[in-house]
């Protein structure tokens, strides 16, 4: 069982980060569409998309039956099925794999809902370490506008209702963000998290994403799939 | 004080947990709901409130673990993960308010069985260990110990081999007979090597259903009235048992070292 950082594939894998709002989903379409257009071959992978723990999840969810450990456990399940299925045997056949969101949301979430942080690090350390992790950096006052205009509400989990923060589910919500942006802030240093201003305009920061993934994949030509 | 293996999960209060917590374990097969069966009117009629559970029994996470199984796409890492969301949710949810409320809760299996399936399965001691440092240390954990041979007719005569008991996601084979004896000699070494670590209190399965029950109320009764446990059999040395990794590398049993649990 390797452990993070130490496997070596031909694929590539670029991940986003940044909380609700940051625009990073936008940003990883952008790159997607470039990138195809290029002529890699692309492979997306959803954070909470395994159709395997999907079942599980969505009860839990629903029932509210969920508790910060087994929040944890359900959602390394999850990574682990899209980890075993999905990415590694991509990697290895050398894609270019892109994932909105990875081990970092799970790091920011599992500790502001109380888990040990060196216990959460160590459950997802089978974790393959991302060619770049970019996190899209924003004040979460202009992250809780362009959230909050744009939708009817949030929702239970979403908002850390189950922390108990507020009983006003948008005021949780910006408390629960205001925390995991703390611990994003911290994991910048601690796994060389590439950080882009998200309070730019949406072109500039694409391009600066671009940059950055170009002269990764120059290394890597033979990714090429079509002319 | 109740203890963990290392981490505390939020909200455990472990100054409550008054009841007593006593882990069944062993092999596929070994009679381990035998016993229990027995052991909780035995219990009851004594005075004590019983709770029993048991892998694969949350409200979270049975229904999701049986559809994987019954699929073709579960990896191990999936599968180790899957099971100890299936446990955390029971540890909260029955386990700790049972203990916390003064009962008895007896356990069919506990992380051991989780953690000796997966290193047979090739995953990291080292990691599982620190996965399922959550769990609460029991108050006495007994180990139902049988040889290969004293199982398969045991089995056999049962429920018949099952795929997963079976290991043939780990030795495919058109013998069902043969993956089953690979992989159960592969376990009971896990078992063997854990004995010691976790301080197994051990008892020989072979005999018949009634001198093991009566081996096990001589222990439970020890465990209930605070007196100190002692092993009723010696553990054999632990053979060495070869099972592939997930990179289809060969590792022995109980080669890599495990963290000691701390006491």
């Amino acid at each position: 069982m390797k452990r993070y950082g130490e496997h070596r594939f031909p694929g590539k894998l670029f991940v986003v980060e940044g909380i609700d709002g940051s625009g990073k989903s936008t940003q990883l379409m952008l790159l997607h569409q470039w990138l195809q257009a290029e002529g890699y071959g692309v492979i997306f992978s959803e954070w909470n998309s395994s159709p395997l723990v999907r079942d599980t999840t969505r009860r839990g969810k629903k029932k509210q039956m969920l508790t910060p450990a087994t929040f944890s456990l359900l959602h390394a399940t999850d990574f682990a099925d899209r980890m075993e299925h999905n990415i590694l045997p991509l990697l290895k056949a050398g894609a270019v794999v892109l994932c909105d969101r990875y081990i970092y949301t799970a790091f920011a979430r599992d500790v502001v809902r109380g888990m040990d942080r060196k216990w959460v690090r160590e459950l997802y350390s089978f974790a393959v370490k991302p060619t770049a992790a970019f996190y899209f950096r924003v004040p979460l006052e202009v992250a809780m506008k362009r959230i909050l205009l744009g939708r009817s509400g949030v929702k239970f989990y979403e908002a850390g209702m189950d922390l108990g923060l507020n009983e006003d589910p948008e005021q949780s919500f910006h408390i629960f963000q205001g925390k995991i942006l703390e611990e994003y802030e911290s994991m910048i240093a601690e796994f060389d998290l590439t950080t882009v201003d998200a309070t730019l305009p949406i072109e500039e920061q694409q391009a600066q994403m671009r940059q950055i993934v170009k002269a990764k994949l120059t290394q890597a030509k033979r990714l090429r799939v079509a002319p | 004080m109740r203890e963990t293996y290392s981490v505390i999960l939020p909200k455990m209060g472990l100054g409550e947990l008054t009841g007593r917590l006593i882990v069944i374990e062993g092999t596929d097969g070994v009679g381990r709901s035998t016993q229990i069966k027995l052991l909780r009117p035995w219990l009851e009629q004594q005075g004590h409130a019983v709770l029993d559970t048991g892998i694969k029994r949350s409200q979270l996470a049975a229904r999701g673990i049986q559809q994987a199984k019954e699929g073709h796409t579960l990896g191990r890492i999936t599968l180790s993960l899957f099971y100890a969301t299936d446990f955390a949710d029971r540890l909260e949810n029955e386990i700790v308010p049972a203990l916390r409320a003064g009962f008895v809760v007896l356990t069919d299996r506990y992380i051991y069985s989780l953690m000796a399936r997966a290193i047979v399965r090739g995953l990291d001691p080292a990691w599982l260990h620190k996965v399922h440092s959550f769990a609460l240390k029991p108050d006495a954990t007994f180990y139902l110990r049988i040889g290969v041979d004293d199982l398969i007719p045991r089995v056999v005569f049962s429920t018949g081999f099952d795929y997963w008991e079976s290991g043939m996601d780990l030795y495919p084979s058109d013998d069902m007979y043969e993956s089953f004896r690979r992989y159960q000699t592969a376990l009971l070494a896990q078992f063997d090597a854990m004995a010691q670590e976790y301080d197994f209190t051990v008892i020989d399965a072979s005999p018949d259903i009634h001198t093991v029950f009566e081996r096990l109320r001589t222990g439970i009764s020890r465990v209930l009235k605070g007196e100190p446990r002692e092993p009723l059999f010696a553990v054999p040395a632990p053979e060495v048992a070869v099972h592939p990794t997930d990179n289809g590398e060969v590792a022995a049993a109980g080669k890599t070292k495990r963290p000691a649990a701390e006491k």
